[in-house]
């Protein structure tokens, strides 16, 4: 039976007054039928354009709905809420009444999103904008009120006076409002002891529309004369379209057209592949007509890379060759003579994005105009990359974003924006949505590159005097080399690899390889030298000091320890485990955005196979907009690691992948996932810091040291299978 | 041949092999049912066909001729469903690509039993991958509609 507390309770979260009202009589009255629970309010998507814009961010409509542009591509990360909340805090707006719009490209705005940058880059101009907004309509009131505007005040979506009854709501004002550019500084922001939003724990924006089945991604577009489009692309990166039959193919009742596309690289990351594209009404027809191309590749030199010599090579040259300096602190070579060294190497494997949603972009080229429908990361990069490789000036490029179902990085490049318009350029100007199938996503990824480190530390007197890191990397991006324990003499070095495909951005970047190997091997250290794990990080990490890091930030110590000694406290570090069970420990900083995370697994072992049982976690990210989306990040990010851990890497023969959907590209499932416990730190920072890509980077180590404490065994190469 | 999808029949040409998922997507333009794997891997087109939990990636249209398909547009005409109340409660979401099929599933295991436990929530989920690791909110939510339904 329903109790009215718990009747008041389910429908008062997304209802008036008045709904309060109804679901109480129905109560009453039946009692025993389950509660209806009110249609949530949903995001419109994109917004028009009555109303009142204050600058490029906000729109505020006579109806008192505050509209707000999300730069920052939506992909699951909670970004446009999290925005939105900063706007709303300084516009003091009433939160239910707050909205999003999903923004076109704003010329010089810097709108990609990544490196767990977004809320940090956004924090100041997002405050501005809502500070902004609420001067104007304190003016505005003032003027309409004959009164001084220092006798007036917001709260909650509307402009009061002081000692009065008198209010006015935002929307009233919206016709009112007078923008002198000469007044737009502002000067006026919130002490962040005024907050009544930020810090708190608020909705999600997107939810609803997400549970009803109604969040705008790019797949979901339907438009008049829009046809569907699949690309049968060469196997191996490099190869050759030589020539192709598609008799068949058309004979298949709804294919329209099949054409040729022609590839180029893009980027050091990104490149479009040739291949025949099917034009079909409907994306299935599209599907089973690309199994009746008959299709001639040739395919190119990758096709000779074999992974195993590929891999010893690379052994090899990092064993040999002196490298790129990346990172140097002191001088190594002053210890020729130290009295003991430990070194070890761990290898990292390529890892597949599998974005849930997969790579589509609907397009239409017009020859001096086109118009693009897709998700993206980097909205201004696929608009310059557009422009230079399609001939179309940015200004007659339409480019409209929607929010993605994951992107991980892989949706920074502009290939599969750019891949649309190719095919309808060579469809006469056929409007299409080109759709990835889940094998094209597996086999044409852009994968996060393989990494081998080699970490050696030497010692003198017992204590380290010289810490080096050389890594060998294939192909995109640079050493971390995030090496911030107190050793003298530190020095970094990074070979290049060419591998078999291209490598791209994948969630943490190289903090995924370099957080497990130096994590691991620090570990490995500690347990040589007969110290606790725990001990010898902090002994390492001196109070009170700063590294700098070749970084835009240096890297705050004592924002590290605290990670760390929280994780420990909560995780009841050094508890008494059973047979065959193991605690490890981890703590890494991610100077991208400048979070820091430490972990603790605990595993337990049976018959070889390892099983994670519980994941502690803590971040200290700074100032935090709402702690329960640093959770969420964190859980996500903890199971984005456990996927890479137990089924990361990939396969490819004569150049072509041969893993080719989530049967053989396993990611962790339901049943498989630990308890994860997250602690968000407390912190002095005055400013928020990244988030996004703080808790894989910890998670690989505190894992393999678990397995460690439970077996003896190292693990230096992932994935693992069995211990 | 004529499909019920959430109560309401649709007389369409239809090659009869074309899986229900695109029938709903590309033919009839409900396109909450995701595309994900197209194998049955993965669990992000999951429907209920006679109040069953159905990939509909490999289900062929024949094959629901005679059946009731709903999707999770027609979950919640007036009010929303008890999972999806659950679902917001718990801020289940992130990128949300699999949550239809995540939501559908769930309601197909409360349909057949009340109340789960945390192993059987977990074995019946285990079809459905979320790739933003929404899963301990998942058992949360479904613990959460259990009790409230």
């Amino acid at each position: 039976m329903l109790t009215r507390r718990k009747f008041v309770q389910l429908t008062g979260v997304a209802g008036g007054g008045l709904v309060i009202g109804i679901g109480l009589l129905e109560s009453c009255e039946q009692q025993k039928k389950p509660p209806k629970n009110p249609l949530p309010n949903t995001q419109n998507g994109f917004g028009d354009n009555n109303g009142s814009a204050i600058g490029e961010y906000l729109q505020i409509r006579p109806d008192g709905q505050v509209f707000i542009n999300i730069v920052k591509h939506e992909m699951g990360q909670g970004i446009a809420s999290g925005l939105m909340a900063i706007v709303a805090e300084e516009l003091d707006a009433d939160w239910d009444r707050v909205h999003v719009v999903y923004s076109d490209p704003i010329p010089g705005l810097a709108n990609w999103a990544g490196g767990s940058t977004s809320t940090l880059n956004e924090w100041g101009i997002m405050r501005s904008a809502g500070a902004l907004a609420r001067k104007l309509l304190i003016q505005a009131a003032a003027k309409g009120w004959a009164v001084d505007k220092e006798d007036c005040f917001t709260d909650n979506n509307h402009v009061h006076l002081k000692d009065s009854e008198n209010k006015v709501e935002y929307g009233e004002l919206v016709d009112k409002i007078v923008f002198d550019p000469s007044e737009s500084e502002v000067t006026e922001l919130k002490d962040k002891k005024q907050f009544k939003l930020v810090g708190k724990v608020f909705s999600n924006k997107i939810i609803p529309d997400i549970v009803l089945g109604k969040h705008p991604y790019a797949l979901d577009i339907r438009l008049p004369e829009m046809k569907y489009a699949a690309i049968e692309r060469a196997p191996v990166f490099g190869g050759r379209l030589v020539d192709f039959e598609a008799t068949e193919a058309l004979q298949l009742p709804g294919v329209e057209q099949v054409v040729p596309i022609k590839g180029f690289v893009l980027d050091g990351s990104s490149h479009i592949r040739d291949g025949v594209a099917v034009i079909a009404n409907s994306t299935w027809t599209a599907f089973q007509a690309r199994k009746k191309l008959k299709i001639t590749w040739e395919a190119g030199e990758k096709s000779n890379i074999v992974h195993e010599r590929f891999l010893e090579e690379a052994h090899q040259r990092l064993r040999e060759e002196d490298g790129y300096v990346a990172y140097s602190k002191g001088d190594v070579d002053t210890y020729p003579d130290a009295e003991k060294t430990i070194s070890h190497t761990y290898e990292f494997p390529y890892q597949h994005h599998a974005c849930m949603e997969p790579l589509n972009a609907t397009a239409i080229f017009m020859e001096d105009r086109c118009e693009v429908w897709t998700g993206t990361q980097a909205a201004n990069y696929m608009l310059g990359n557009i422009e230079k490789h399609l001939g179309v000036p940015k200004e007659n490029i339409k480019l409209h974003c929607h929010p993605s179902g994951g992107g991980f990085g892989l949706r920074y490049w502009a290939s599969h924006g750019m891949e649309a318009l190719l095919v309808s350029k060579a469809a006469g100007g056929q409007l299409v949505k080109m759709v990835y199938s889940r094998e094209d996503d597996i086999q044409f990824d852009f994968l996060n590159p393989l990494e081998i480190n080699t970490h050696t530390m030497g010692f003198k007197e017992g204590d380290p005097v010289t810490w080096q890191l050389k890594g060998a990397l294939d192909n995109w991006g640079g050493l971390c080399a995030w090496m911030i324990y107190d050793v003298p003499n530190v020095h970094a070095e990074l070979i290049g690899l060419k591998g078999f495909t291209q490598m791209s951005a994948w969630r943490s970047v190289m903090a995924n390889a370099e957080g497990f190997s130096t994590e691991c091997f620090i570990d490995e250290v500690a347990v040589e030298l007969g110290e606790d794990p725990l001990e010898f990080r902090l002994g390492l990490l001196p109070e009170g000091t700063e590294v700098q890091l070749n970084h835009k930030y240096p890297c705050k110590i004592d924002r590290i320890r605290k990670a760390l000694k929280t994780v420990a406290q909560k995780g009841n570090w050094g508890r008494p485990m059973e047979e065959g069970s193991g605690q490890g420990i981890a703590v890494y900083p991610y100077m991208h955005g400048n979070g820091y995370a430490a972990a603790i697994a605990e595993v337990s072992i049976e018959s070889g196979q390892v099983k994670v049982d519980k994941i502690f976690v803590a971040i200290e990210c700074g100032l935090v907009i709402n702690p329960d989306f640093v959770k969420k990040q964190m859980e996500g990010g903890v199971i984005w690691a456990l996927s890479a851990l137990f089924y990361g890497g990939t396969e490819y023969d004569k150049g072509k992948v041969t893993r080719s959907n989530f049967h053989d590209n396993k990611v962790l499932r339901i049943h498989e996932t630990p308890e994860i416990e997250v602690y968000v730190c407390e912190s002095d920072e005055e400013q928020p810091w990244g988030v996004g890509e703080i808790a894989p980077p910890v998670t690989y180590p505190a894992v393999c040291n678990a397995i460690f404490a439970a077996t003896g065994k190292r693990i230096r190469k992932l994935p693992i299978s069995t211990v | 041949m004529k499909v019920n999808i959430n109560g309401q029949d649709y007389e369409q040409e239809l090659d009869p092999d074309m899986p229900v998922l695109w029938v709903l997507r590309d033919v009839l333009g409900l396109t909450a049912t995701k595309y994900g794997c197209g194998i049955g891997q993965c669990g992000a087109c999951t429907v209920l066909v006679d109040g069953q939990a159905m990939r509909s990636c490999t289900t062929k249209v024949r094959f629901v001729e005679d059946k009731q398909v709903q999707t999770i547009e027609g979950v919640s005409r007036e009010f929303l469903h008890p999972v999806q109340k659950a679902w917001i409660d718990e801020q289940v979401p992130q990128c949300g690509y699999c949550q239809s099929g995540q939501i559908m599933s769930a309601i197909a295991l409360l349909n057949e039993n009340p109340e789960p436990t945390d192993g059987e929530i977990k074995s019946f989920m285990s079809g459905n991958i979320c790739r933003c690791g929404t899963y301990p909110r998942i058992i949360k939510a479904i613990r959460k509609a259990a009790q409230n339904d």
